[in-house]
């Protein structure tokens, strides 16, 4: 029985990347359709951010990657966000030396004017905070709130799919909630996300499907409605690497 | 190909004055053809191959500064310009009185290399367009001073060149001085090329921080070659001068700078060969292009930018026909550990490293906000933690990286110092890197070697002139290398060129290189990342020998199996703080690890 | 005395410090250094003379060509010698492609062009002695350019890239900037500015092909002295370096102002390799 949605909006199949020489993810199978969040669980080094930059082309890949039908296998992330597939990177990696505003117009690069401005508004409107500090400079914002803005300029898209890669590391349990409720409003907004977290039991409880990545394959996958979920996630990161079968 | 397990570890390459003779062959061919060319008392190319030597006199040297060291050195054409005027200054004792040839040849040679260091220095601090800039600005000092000193240089006018008296008289006799002065240097050079300190300055252009990791010290190496090379480059002006009979300060053209540049490149960085070869086809091509002569300096650029975007190898590489032989496919790694008690000494006292209190800021992160840890003989210490929990920063400080904020190391029990990658080696410190640092051009043998560079007993000038030492220390370090790669299961791919080997073999050449140390201490960063399971398997075999034999290992790792297979003591870090230390079994079941690692 | 060092002391400070400023573009777009700012400033004055002189055309005309030129030969630097290379980085192969292409360009000038300084043309016909014109166009086209680019890179969405790709590659092409077509655009705004200064200080430097290394060297010690990638640094050394040539030029001779000048320069960089206003190296481990 398969799990997936009947409109898968990503399918990827038999995905390989590494950096170099290294290879890191080994054929990886994975979809997320349309209106759901998935999470994508694993200990560290497993290749969670690697396969992120593999889906949005910011690392070159060998296998197949379909967005809404069409493939981007060879697409790299100036395409695909236009596609309306944006990927947030680790690291709330913001433009410290422009304003908030700023920042926002330059994720919508390319978008005619009105439109762009419209578009940030509505980003902005998820985290009034940032509202408030639109004219600052991205330097004088803490942590968090760069992570918010981060997030925020993935938004000016109007995404289809958003990819967010740890959005909570560093910062404090509030900010966390705040991230992934707005993550949960673009859900009702018909926006699937695909969340990469650290935080096990937050994105257990936001997400509709989970996979597990350990050592670069998959080794779970499962809806999160599901019995025992966390302790077969733990068998999967510290044991042999159980794939659980899909009932 | 199946590894079958009794076999003795791959003989060494054949050593001793015959297989020496074979390795110089095509020097000592080119040696013989200009030894031999006065045969055909053509005059005019005498003084074609005259130019030729000359030109590689200074070459030979700045091989090493540019080939070897890959110091961008653009403007060496000033030190040509003053051992040409040194030379005919001393000479016609303008200056000073009047000094005999040869005397005024070695002076050229001490301010050569005087201005060498003078111009070299600044590349230990400088980013490399920097220091070209600063080349390149020192050549046109030097041509302007030259211009304006008229009392001692003869100004735009110029000044005759020296003629130096027999036996090397003008004629036959100038051309084997040219001859003989460029073989030296290319015997010389060729020395230091295949001793450890040509390696270390390979291992500098290539792969710095393993090298510092080995105890190679950047400053004093990078200033014997400036020396070395600005001594040679004097020398050669002074022989221009003789060659030119006459000199002006626009003989010293930028132009020249260009083209012992590109002989260097066009030969190939790393070889002495094919800068020489590149030196004689420079030299000779204006002969046969003369209506092109205007051009030349258009067709050294295009030939310059044309290397530069297609064959940055050179003709070295197109000649490295050794290295284009397909290697086995499907290859295994077959480690050896049991050889281990041949290369780890016995220690007497146990060793211990200690951190105690350490605390490091980037920027407005604590990295490090307070860890203890030791490690000690016999002892496998996991590390193990979160992303950004500080694993391997703690690595980069014991190895001496960063200076922390607070906190102190001790290596028992005497403190050890901060922020000197190069003394961890003499303390017997070892370590691998999270992606292997590799010197892609030299070969798997000669990569290894440079980790044993600190224990050789020679000194830079007993390996340029070839004296015994120099063969006892190379000996040794080519069986201890051998020794090391047995024990890693690579000596079959010795003499391959390091960038065809597989990921996970170059993580095994990192172990091997680590151990040449007979390190007391082995610190492992991610030794597991990107093997397979059975690689890891046999990794973990190795380390546990290691550490059997008394080695203290810290392995920093993501994977769990290996950390709870072979660790005798784990230590938990999370944002940069201690979360757990304990034993494998007492971590595994640590309520706080679990959720940490996992995450809620 | 006093107010000609003053005048032609600002005046190729000017020069100077658009290249400098030459310079800092094609870094920021590319990390790159590239030793054809001097050609640019060169070629500014060498077709600046030929289009004006030998084919006749008014002042106006020769300055858009120029600038179209320069536009174009940047355009063409990043083409042919710093895409290619941009892979390996750390060879620093960059500076070999960069610096034989400007010598190509180089050494053809002085085939097809001659080796001579040629006149160039009197722009405007306004000022004499120490306030002529030939002493403030440079000034006023660096007053221009440095307006020009604040204007770019604070009030329109392009400069804007350009400010976020030179802060962070990564980021931006994650954010979908289009990074190689604003590089290509980076270098060929360099070469306008570059073929700028070469254009506006021809009067004073001569159209010579030898004005390469000069504003190769000069150019490039506002920007070690001022911090890579500081445009504000490239014009207060540029202009400080144009001062303290001309009074060493006045007090000492030439030969000595240019070992002066270099002495200051190495002593500067290696007190502090960054640049006086320069940031911190990068993690090597």
């Amino acid at each position: 029985m398969p799990i997936s949605a009947p409109d898968s909006l990503l399918k990827v199949a038999g995905l390989s990347a590494g950096y170099g020489k290294i290879g890191v993810l080994n054929g990886i199978d994975l979809s997320v359709g349309v209106g759901e969040i998935v999470a994508l669980l694993g200990p560290n080094g497993a290749g969670k951010s690697t396969l992120l930059k593999a889906i949005s082309g910011l690392l070159p890949r060998t296998g197949n990657v379909t967005f809404g039908g069409q493939d981007i296998s060879r697409a790299g992330p100036g395409d695909t966000v236009r596609m309306g597939l944006v990927h947030v990177v680790e690291g709330h990696r913001v433009f410290t030396q422009q304003t908030c505003y700023d920042n926002l117009l330059l994720a919508g690069y390319g978008m005619p004017r009105a439109e762009l401005a419209t578009r940030v508004e509505e980003a902005l409107s998820f985290f009034p905070e940032i509202a408030a500090k639109r004219s600052d400079r991205a330097i004088t914002l803490s942590g968090g709130q760069q992570q918010m803005l981060a997030v925020a300029q993935g938004l000016v898209r109007r995404p289809r799919l958003l990819m967010l890669d740890e959005p909570s590391a560093g910062l404090s349990p509030v900010l966390v909630d705040r991230v992934l409720a707005a993550a949960g409003q673009l859900r009702q907004a018909g926006t699937a996300i695909l969340l990469v977290e650290q935080l096990i039991e937050k994105a257990l409880a936001l997400a509709d499907r989970v996979y597990a990545l350990a050592r670069g394959s998959i080794v779970l996958e499962a809806r999160t409605s599901e019995a025992n979920l966390p302790s077969r996630l733990e068998h999967a990161y510290f044991g042999e690497g159980a794939k659980a079968p899909l009932t | 190909m199946a590894a079958v397990d009794q076999r003795a570890p791959a003989p060494a390459a054949r050593s001793g004055l015959w297989a020496r003779i074979e390795k110089a062959s095509p020097l000592l061919a080119v040696g013989i053809a200009g030894l031999c060319f006065p045969l055909l008392g053509d005059d005019y190319w005498a003084v074609i191959i005259e130019r030729a030597c000359v030109y590689w006199v200074l070459v030979s040297g700045l091989n090493l500064v540019v080939g070897f060291a890959g110091q961008i050195a653009i403007g060496w054409v000033g030190l040509l310009t003053l051992g040409a005027y040194t030379t005919s200054a001393m000479t016609a004792g303008t200056a000073l009185p009047a000094f005999p040839a040869y005397v005024a040849l070695v002076a050229s040679a001490a301010i050569g290399a005087l201005f060498g260091v003078i111009v070299g220095l600044p590349a230990l601090r400088l980013r490399t367009f920097y220091f070209a800039m600063t080349t390149l600005g020192f050549s046109t000092i030097v041509t302007q001073v030259a211009l304006a000193w008229k009392s001692v240089t003869g100004g735009g006018v110029g000044t005759p060149g020296p003629v130096f008296p027999w036996p090397f008289d003008p004629g036959w006799g100038f051309y084997y001085f040219c001859l003989l002065l460029a073989g030296i240097c290319t015997w010389m050079t060729y020395n230091i090329a295949g001793s450890r300190f040509g390696r270390a300055l390979v291992a500098i252009r290539d792969a710095e921080v393993a090298a510092e990791a080995s105890g190679v010290a950047k400053p004093a190496l990078l200033v014997t070659v400036f020396l070395f090379s600005g001594a040679l480059a004097g020398v050669a002006g002074g022989l221009f001068s003789s060659l030119q009979s006459y000199i002006t300060p626009d003989a010293f053209t930028f132009d020249l700078s260009v083209l012992f540049f590109i002989s260097i490149l066009i030969g190939g960085r790393g070889s002495i060969l094919g800068p020489l070869l590149g030196t004689l086809l420079l030299t000779v091509l204006p002969e046969f292009a003369a209506p092109l002569v205007a051009w030349s300096t258009f067709l050294y650029a295009a030939l310059l930018l044309l290397i530069v975007l297609v064959i940055p190898g050179g003709i070295a590489d197109l000649l490295d026909f050794k290295n284009r032989r397909p290697l086995e496919r499907h290859r295994e790694i077959v480690p050896r550990p049991e050889l281990l008690s041949r290369i780890l000494p016995h220690p007497g006292e146990p060793n211990v490293l200690a951190l105690k209190g350490i605390v490091l800021h980037f920027g407005g992160v604590r990295a490090i906000d307070g860890l203890d840890l030791a490690i000690r003989s016999r002892e496998i210490h996991g590390l193990i933690g979160p992303n950004g929990s500080g694993k391997t920063t703690t690595l980069n400080v014991i190895s001496g990286y960063y200076k922390p904020s607070a906190g102190e190391a001790y290596l028992n029990g005497k403190p050890l110092p901060f922020e000197a990658p190069p003394t961890r080696a003499a303390h017997r410190i070892a370590r691998t890197f999270q992606t292997p640092r590799l010197i892609g051009g030299a070969s798997v043998l000669e990569n290894v070697m440079i980790g044993g560079t600190i224990d050789g007993a020679g000194t830079f000038v007993e390996s340029m002139l070839a004296l015994p030492r120099h063969w006892r220390d190379e000996a040794r370090l080519h069986e201890a290398a051998m020794l090391a790669l047995a024990v890693v299961g690579l000596d079959q791919l010795a003499s391959v060129r390091a960038d065809r080997l597989q990921h996970s073999e170059l993580r095994f050449m990192e172990i091997a290189r680590a151990l040449m140390l007979r390190p007391d201490f082995l610190l492992l960063d991610e030794p597991a990342a990107g093997l397979s399971a059975e690689e890891i398997r046999r990794l973990g075999a190795l380390i546990k020998q290691i550490s059997k034999e008394g080695t203290a290992v810290l392995l920093v790792e993501h994977h769990a199996d290996l950390i709870f297979d072979i660790c005798d003591r784990v230590t938990v870090l999370n944002l940069g703080k201690e979360l757990a230390a304990g034993t494998p079994a007492e971590i595994r079941s640590h309520r706080e690890v679990v959720s940490a690692y996992l995450g809620a | 005395m006093f107010e000609s060092i003053v005048s032609y002391g600002l005046a190729v400070g000017a020069i100077y410090a658009m290249t400098g400023i030459t310079y800092n573009v094609m870094f920021s777009a590319s990390r790159v250094f590239s030793f054809t700012a001097g050609m640019l400033g060169m070629l500014g004055g060498v077709l600046g003379a030929y289009f004006i002189l030998q084919l006749g055309l008014p002042a106006i005309v020769g300055l858009v060509l120029v600038l179209a030129c320069g536009a174009l030969l940047g355009v063409v630097t990043e083409i042919v010698t710093v895409r290619p290379v941009l892979k390996n980085i750390e060879q620093h192969l960059y500076v070999l492609s960069t610096l034989a292409f400007a010598l190509l360009v180089q050494q053809l000038t002085a085939i097809e062009w001659g080796t001579e300084a040629q006149p160039f043309p009197r722009l405007i016909p306004i000022g004499q002695g120490w306030l002529d014109q030939q002493f403030w166009l440079p000034m006023l086209a660096c007053a221009v350019t440095i307006a020009g680019l604040e204007f770019l890179y604070r009030r329109t969405l392009v400069g804007r890239a350009f400010v976020a790709i030179a802060e962070d590659s990564y980021a931006a092409r994650a954010l979908g900037l289009p990074e190689q077509r604003l590089r290509l655009a980076s270098f060929a705004l360099a070469g306008v500015i570059g073929a700028l200064a070469g254009f506006t200080g021809a009067e004073m430097l001569l159209a010579f092909f030898g004005n390469q290394a000069i504003l190769n060297f000069y150019g490039f010690v506002p920007v070690a002295l001022g911090g890579m990638g500081s445009n504000r640094g490239a014009v207060v050394g540029g202009l400080a370096l144009g001062l303290f040539q001309q009074a060493a030029n006045f007090l000492v001779g030439g030969i000595f102002a240019a070992v002066a000048v270099f002495v200051v320069f190495i002593v500067v960089l290696l007190l502090r390799p960054e640049g006086l206003a320069g940031g911190a190296a990068a993690r090597r481990v």
